[in-house]
């Protein structure tokens, strides 16, 4: 098996861990989802700084591994209320999202892809545009996961799907500076932190007759 | 170091140094900061930092200048009105803190030399101020903040992707650099610009993905709002401008910023709450700050400008104002509201002028904002938006005075001035656009 084979079987596993999040109704289950998710994409990471003699890219994967992987799956685990493997989300019809999840995801990425990011050209290795549909598709499952969902944690994971979407897309395509990447992870987790003191006030999000108009 | 950058350094160091005295008298702190802040933002007036790691012009400066002034004005105004409120969610001291933070992260976005840091600012505006909306601990703060928080996030995610896109583009991300380049039209620099309006645009309220913008304004604490309308909001649109400045999209912002126009002024008719009234009329006067930046020619950013600098003052007077009415009366319906010129004559005559002010009344700042902005946009043959733009700015002009005409007058309900400094501060606040407007022409040559 070739690099790239790698590169893709890694990708790939990332897109099963952001399915396996949406089909979860347990809080726990999907933290921990969250957590294999962010630690495939330190792996590849490593794997892409290996392939592109780069020091940046390693820091990166290192900053991944503790701050998303460690820190944030810590963060969240110990803001879930007790009995932790009984906390679950109701109303999820986990068929119907899936459905209208694909052909969402399907729908908005395709054209996106086709359209423009099928013409860029990756700097870094292993180099081919196809590895740029990852970050693409992870993108818009995070952002599905934010707005199919009620509860606060779901929302979270959603966010943080999102921004590993990015952090996927800038090393496929061309690492940027690492100080600003190591802010923009700073960034997310402070507002991590934040987002963690609503989730003890607030569970869930419905309609608010105070808020309409 | 020359001089400006230490005032550039000094600007982001002075209200850390305020926090400095969280455990006593940090109020008083932050006051004597933000007082020393709109000195220093005086002073980058002649003495700028040569582009390095900041990059401030003459447009950047007004931004600077409008957040010092707005951060001073609520820090002065926090001190009577958060202590009487219940702030539970958050506490005095750390509200002062997260206030310091909030203006030093505005600060930094408006004068770093960095598209990637410019959103790392811009990102850290959320994490400072997503707390202070929910000061007051209801059901409905909470909810509001955690709306804040999950929708700009989201949508500021979007604008990463125009950054990456950039450095793609160009191997570099510093503003100067790639401004001093020239305008490169190509397939992935105009989807950067075009990405940038749809995440940075959440920050600035461009519709559809305005949504947070009522209910954060509505919920969190008067001066929060003031700083949120006031500078929160035009040092995004300061971010997305510097994108934009890559490749002019002109046609694609003209017709976003009119569309959000057509809905802000729609939504601001209906309104219960006065809050959440203002906060559409600043999703307008935002959008309508767009369209004159994005004619790109002289008249259309001088325009803006001049919109955004009186909008500013004359929005946080409205937001005082309201603070008043609040702090008086415990509501925030328009129809429970009425008749307050006779029992509240200071905080009448600050919102009367700020409501006048918002809707860019003659001799308003705001007017002769709207009036260049139109103009420009007549010379960019941009005649169908020019159209209707003018007519939905009359719709918002009527709702937003209609509605503040019912709170001012009729039968009187039982309320009464907040003390004299509450006022006082709704008052200098609104009266601010009215010097802009009178001396425009001066104001005009003295800033450009």
């Amino acid at each position: 098996m070739n690099y790239e084979s790698i590169v893709f079987l890694l990708s790939a596993s990332i897109l099963i861990s952001a399915f396996y999040v949406q089909g979860q109704r347990y809080i726990i289950s999907m933290i921990r989802g969250q957590l294999v998710q962010s630690l495939l994409i330190a792996g590849t990471t490593f794997l892409l700084s290996y392939l592109n003699h780069s020091i940046d890219l390693l820091i990166l994967g290192l900053l991944l591994l503790f701050l998303r992987g460690v820190l944030i799956t810590y963060l969240l685990e110990t803001k879930v209320p007790r009995r932790k493997s009984y906390v679950f989300e109701e109303g999820v019809n986990v068929p119907y999202l899936f459905l209208v999840d694909l052909i969402f995801i399907v729908v908005a990425v395709f054209i996106i892809y086709s359209i423009i990011f099928s013409s860029l050209v990756p700097v870094s290795q292993p180099g081919t545009s196809s590895t740029l549909l990852f970050p693409l598709l992870l993108f818009f499952q995070g952002l599905f996961l934010i707005t199919s969902r009620r509860s606060t944690f779901s929302q979270i994971i959603g966010y943080v799907e999102e921004e590993n979407s990015l952090v996927l897309f800038a090393i496929f395509l061309l690492p940027v500076p690492i100080v600003i990447e190591a802010s923009v992870f700073l960034d997310v987790l402070a507002l991590v932190v934040i987002s963690s003191v609503i989730t003890v006030e607030k569970f869930s999000h419905e309609r608010m007759e105070e808020l309409r108009g | 170091m020359i001089a400006g950058t230490w005032i550039s350094i000094l600007l982001l160091v002075v209200p850390g140094a305020a926090s400095v005295f969280y455990f006593r008298e940090i109020p008083v702190a932050t006051v004597v900061g933000a007082g020393i802040e709109e000195v220093l933002a005086v002073f980058l007036y002649w003495l700028r930092p040569p582009n390095g790691f900041f990059f401030v012009d003459s447009l950047s400066w007004v931004f600077i200048f409008m957040i010092t002034s707005i951060y001073l004005l609520s820090s002065i105004y926090s001190l009577k009105y958060i202590s009487e409120r219940n702030a539970t969610g958050v506490k005095q001291h750390t509200y002062y803190l997260l206030m310091n933070l909030f203006a030093i992260s505005m600060l930094f976005s408006a004068q770093v030399n960095n598209y990637g840091l410019m959103w790392v600012g811009i990102e850290a505006t959320t994490i400072s101020s997503a707390l202070l909306i929910m000061t007051e601990k209801s059901e409905e703060s909470l909810e509001a903040t955690w709306r804040y928080i999950i929708l700009v996030s989201a949508g500021v995610t979007f604008a990463f992707i125009s950054i990456i896109l950039i450095y793609y583009s160009f191997g570099t991300l510093t503003v100067s650099t790639i401004l001093d380049a020239g305008v490169r039209n190509t397939l992935f620099v105009r989807v950067a610009v075009s990405v940038a309006l749809v995440g940075f645009g959440t920050k600035i309220g461009v519709f559809p993905v305005h949504t947070w913008l009522p209910d954060a304004h509505s919920e969190a604490p008067s001066p929060i709002s003031a700083m949120f309308s006031g500078v929160l909001l035009p040092t995004a649109l300061y971010v997305l401008y510097r994108i934009f400045q890559i490749d002019p999209l002109t046609s694609i912002f003209i017709w976003f910023g009119t569309i959000s126009i057509v809905a802000a002024s729609l939504f601001l008719g209906y309104q219960a709450k006065y809050k959440r009234m203002f906060a559409y009329s600043t999703m307008e006067n935002m959008n309508l700050a767009l369209i004159g930046i994005a004619t790109m020619n002289p008249i259309g950013i001088l325009g803006a400008l001049y919109l955004l600098i009186s909008h500013s003052f004359s929005k946080a007077g409205a937001f005082y104002s309201s603070g008043n009415i609040l702090s008086s009366t415990d509501t925030k319906d328009v129809a429970r509201v009425s008749g307050i010129s006779k029992k509240m004559p200071l905080t009448s005559v600050a919102m009367l002028m700020s409501s006048l002010g918002v809707s860019g009344t003659p001799p308003f700042g705001t007017f002769f904002g709207e009036i260049l902005i139109l103009y420009s946009m007549f010379i960019t043959n941009a005649f169908p938006q020019f159209i209707i733009v003018v007519i939905f700015l009359v719709f918002a002009f009527v709702g937003i005075n209609l509605n503040v005409s019912r709170m001012l007058f009729g039968p009187a309900v039982d309320a009464k001035e907040p003390g004299r400094l509450m006022p006082s501060i709704a008052i200098v606040a609104s009266l601010i656009p009215i010097v802009i407007g009178a001396f425009y022409m001066v104001v005009n040559y003295a800033i450009l």
